[in-house]
């Protein structure tokens, strides 16, 4: 049961990548990257991992998603339907497939015996999170403002600096 | 005394204040430069009485083992090269040095610089670049008497060049004219290349003594550490330095061109500085001529002799006033060395001070007469005692003295030349040592009859009578010019004359050889008298000896071709040469050697940069490559 | 029960794609999402094996659903910056293709 729906979502989620990376239409490379990013949601519930399951589709299903919808209608672009890979695709193919080469065998040299999948519960989640993880927490919120202040300043229009 | 290196400081510190600040002062700071140099004069006459009043117990003078005159020396050191007393060390003095030849020289230049000075207010007004010429004549005089103070060779090296380089200046002041400007560029060609012998001279003595004093180098040279041969380089050495600032034969071609100067620079180069300077250098090494068997001072005298006369032939004929001064100023450089060369270093000196006031009054005159007509070829003056009764006067002085007709200067001194010829060198250096002295009178009369005798041209009537600045400093002139020869005699009692005061080894009183005297005599009056025959009366005719003698005046005239020969030498040998170098400098040094590296960069560069393609795509793959490359490193590390 | 290998697999294959995106696609908005896929792997890769590890010290065995939520927290940092730098390539440029804009070339 658990391999079915690992391989389906499995598929989902190659397929929807793939698509973002082979669609001539910028619209439907991001319908794509939606469609893989809700896949990869279901596969951390295969994992026993609800609360990330939870964000994955709240934060990249909802707000990213969403936010690059914006940059895609922003800058409407004339060539938006009928977007080209650049001139040394073949060769960015050569290095991905060399790259998987690599990574894979030594994926499956290391393996790992362990079958044995465990759950997390939303309490020890959150308890880690605000004792052992409270100065990496603070940071990422701290990060998380000076991003929004970054983004602020550098897409504010030349107009409004003077 | 030791405060005498004052008298250059004075002019030496005018230079650059007329420069700096000339146009804020009256007369554009020339008073700066004539007040310098009056200090100066006026330092000549303390320095001159110290002297008299000193004796070896006076510090810093001692009685010279080498010439026997009472010697002052004042040293200071400059810098050291090394730690002092490490073997290698060197120490490098300047100082000043003081005996009977340079208390000579210093009047005679303090006195002529002054007098050219006063003169130049008036000839050089309103000239654009009056306050500069002021300047750079300081800055000549300053350097003439470093020169003639220094005690050492480096010393004397520095103010060398820079009379070069004040020279070089003051014959191109007017440089908008072509003509100056090569002169210059002669001037200062022609000289450098005996300086070059005068430089390895001076580094020859100084390897061989270990230090640029000049008393020492003279110390080894009597006591016999520099050996024969040295002293014998090192002596032709420095007279090829002296050969080429005082124009001796074959480096006489610079002085005639000089004449493109301002007039009374001419004045002060020929009478008082640049020119002097060779036979000062002469003398003042004299021990180290005289070393051993003295056999450098023949080639001397030979060279002297040589110029003499042939710079006395072209003197008859030239036709430029200017140009006749000049010849006749390399004649009778040629006479004082030829005097040195004879051992008469007293007879020399004499002739120094003697012409250089002679010389000095016929420039000024000449200048006078140049100011009033602008015309500087004889052919167009003619009858001019008429309009410049006083100018006319001096000039005459001037003349008659060069000319060497008695009572005057020039004749006692070219007497005590004949005298010390006859003495010393055979007979042929006196036949044609005193050829030359009537061929100096022949000149002179031929230079003053037609400027200032016969009918006055129409086109000179207007000339008048230069202004008063320009008329005193020739009227002193001409009193010295008058009554110089007047110190060379005895004066019973407290003077022994000048044989007593500047002499080499041997202190003699004045003498006069009844011969000798009698036949200069006859040959300067009778030349004078043919003279006056030839161009005044025209009672002789030069048409058949014209006539018959072509081929030699066509050669006199055209100066024997040394300019010719000079230029044919450049163009073919030197130039031929340069060429060759420089093609190899271009096509080996420059695309071989200095390009050729930077050519390979740039083509490495150019291979190598294709990679900057500014696409971050690029950068991205090259990202990924590596880190493929990376985890192959660490596998392999692993297994 | 699905072994760990897999979703190390599974991940390993969703970056190559996404780093394939990157290197070959000439719109930034694509380079973006390509980047998010890429990120997902990783998450996928650390929840995979916080799921099939013991925890041991003072780490528990879910540590690496924490690190994924910083991975996450910094993605949304990054998408709204990447969106700022395009707003503003788009305006000064006029487009958004990153293979026409090569200032750095030599």
């Amino acid at each position: 049961m658990a391999w079915i729906v690992f391989i389906a979502l499995a598929v989902l989620t190659i397929g929807g990548a793939l698509g973002v990376v082979v669609t001539r239409n910028v619209v439907h490379a991001a319908l794509a990257l939606l469609v893989s990013l809700i896949a990869v949601a279901g596969v951390y519930l295969v994992l026993f991992a609800e609360f990330l399951a939870l964000v994955q589709v709240l934060i990249y299903g909802g707000a990213i998603i969403i936010v690059l919808m914006f940059a895609i209608m922003l800058t409407r672009s004339a060539d938006y339907p009928r977007i080209t890979d650049n001139k040394q695709w073949p060769l960015a193919a050569l290095a991905s497939l060399a790259f998987l080469g690599v990574l894979a065998p030594s994926f499956v040299i290391d393996r790992v015996e362990n079958t044995q999948s465990q759950n997390a519960s939303f309490e020890g989640i959150g308890e880690s999170l605000f004792t052992t993880w409270a100065v990496p927490f603070e940071i990422a919120s701290l990060v998380l403002l000076v991003a929004l202040i970054g983004a602020i300043i550098i897409a504010r229009s030349d107009e409004e600096e003077g | 005394m030791e405060w005498a290196w004052l008298i250059p400081i004075f002019s030496f510190a005018a230079a650059p204040l007329i420069v700096l600040f000339g146009k804020y002062l009256p007369s554009k700071g020339a008073f700066l430069s004539i007040l310098a140099i009056v200090a100066g004069f006026g330092g000549f006459w303390v320095v001159l009485i110290s002297w008299m009043g000193a004796d070896p117990s006076t510090s810093g003078c001692f009685t010279s083992e080498n010439t026997h005159l009472l010697t002052c020396d004042y040293e200071r050191s400059w810098f050291n090269a090394g730690r002092i007393g490490d073997v290698g060390s060197v120490t490098l003095n300047w100082g000043i040095l003081i005996d009977p030849l340079t208390i000579a020289v210093l009047g005679l230049v303090t006195f002529v610089a002054m007098m050219v000075q006063i003169y130049s207010l008036a000839y050089m007004k309103g000239d654009p670049r009056f306050g500069w010429y002021f300047a750079i004549h300081s800055m000549f005089a300053a350097a003439m008497l470093t020169l003639v103070l220094a005690d050492n060779f480096l010393l004397l090296y520095v103010a060398w060049e820079l009379v070069g380089i004040c020279s070089y200046l003051l014959i191109g002041f007017w440089h908008e004219r072509a003509a100056a400007r090569e002169a210059a560029k002669k001037a200062f060609i022609v000289t450098r290349i005996g300086d070059v012998g005068l430089l390895i001279g001076i580094l020859l003595i100084y390897r061989e003594v270990g230090t640029f004093s000049m008393l020492d180098a003279f110390e080894a040279v009597r006591t016999g550490a520099m050996s024969e041969g040295v002293t014998t380089a090192a002596a032709i050495l420095l007279f090829l330095g002296a050969m080429g600032k005082s124009a001796q034969i074959p480096f006489h071609v610079w002085l005639p061109d000089a004449m493109e100067g301002p007039t009374p620079v001419s004045a002060l180069i020929h009478a008082a500085t640049m020119v002097i300077a060779g036979v000062f250098l002469v003398a003042r090494t004299f021990p180290i001529f005289e070393a051993y068997d003295a056999d450098p001072l023949l080639i001397v005298s030979i060279v002297g002799l040589v110029t003499a006369l042939v710079a006395a032939t072209i003197a008859l004929v030239a036709t430029d006033l200017k140009r006749i001064l000049a010849y006749s100023t390399i004649s009778h450089l040629g006479l004082m060395m030829l005097s040195l060369g004879a051992f008469g270093y007293t007879a020399a000196i004499f002739h120094m001070m003697a012409h250089g006031f002679s010389k000095a009054l016929l420039f000024l005159g000449a200048g006078s007469v140049l100011h009033s007509t602008e015309f500087q070829e004889t052919g167009e003056m003619g009858g001019l005692r008429k309009v410049m009764p006083i100018t006319a006067i001096v000039f005459s002085i001037g003349a008659l003295s060069l000319g060497g007709i008695p009572i005057l200067a020039g004749f006692w001194s070219k007497d005590e030349i004949l005298v010390a010829v006859s003495d010393n060198r055979n007979v042929t250096f006196i036949v044609l040592t005193l050829f030359t002295a009537m061929l100096s009178a022949l000149y002179m009369a031929r230079a003053m009859f037609l400027v200032f005798f016969g009918p006055l041209k129409s086109q000179n009537e207007h000339a008048h009578e230069s202004p008063g600045a320009m008329v005193v400093p020739m009227i002193l002139l001409g009193v010295l010019a008058l009554g110089f020869g007047l110190i060379s005699f005895n004066w019973p009692g407290s003077y022994g004359g000048i044989g007593t005061f500047v002499y080499f080894k041997h202190a003699h009183d004045f003498h006069f050889e009844i011969w000798l005297g009698a036949v200069s005599i006859v040959l300067a009056v009778g030349a004078f008298i043919a003279a006056y025959l030839i161009y005044v009366k025209r009672s002789v005719s030069l048409e058949n000896t014209r006539s018959n003698f072509f081929g030699i005046l066509k050669v006199i005239e055209n100066k024997y071709y040394f300019d010719e020969v000079y230029q044919w030498t450049i163009d073919r040998v030197v130039l031929v040469f340069s060429r060759s170098i420089a093609f190899f400098d271009r096509a080996i040094v420059n695309d071989i050697i200095v390009n050729g590296p930077a050519d390979v960069t740039r083509k490495l560069g150019i291979a190598i940069r294709v990679h900057v393609t500014g696409h971050v795509y690029t950068y991205t793959l090259a990202m990924a490559i590596g880190s493929i490359g990376m985890a192959i490193f660490v596998w392999l590390r692993v297994a | 029960m699905v072994d760990l290998v897999w979703f190390q697999l599974l991940s390993a294959v969703l970056f190559v794609i996404g780093l394939y995106g990157v290197m070959s696609r000439r719109s930034a908005v694509l380079i973006v999402m390509s980047i998010e896929l890429m990120l997902n792997a990783v998450n996928i890769n650390l929840i995979a094996a916080a799921s099939h590890m013991e925890g041991t010290g003072k780490f528990s065995n879910f540590d690496g659903q924490l690190i994924a939520i910083f991975i996450i927290t910094v993605a949304a940092a990054e998408v709204g910056l990447a969106l700022a730098v395009i707003l503003r390539m788009y305006r000064n440029k006029s487009t958004v293709n990153v293979d026409e804009i090569n200032l750095m070339k030599w």
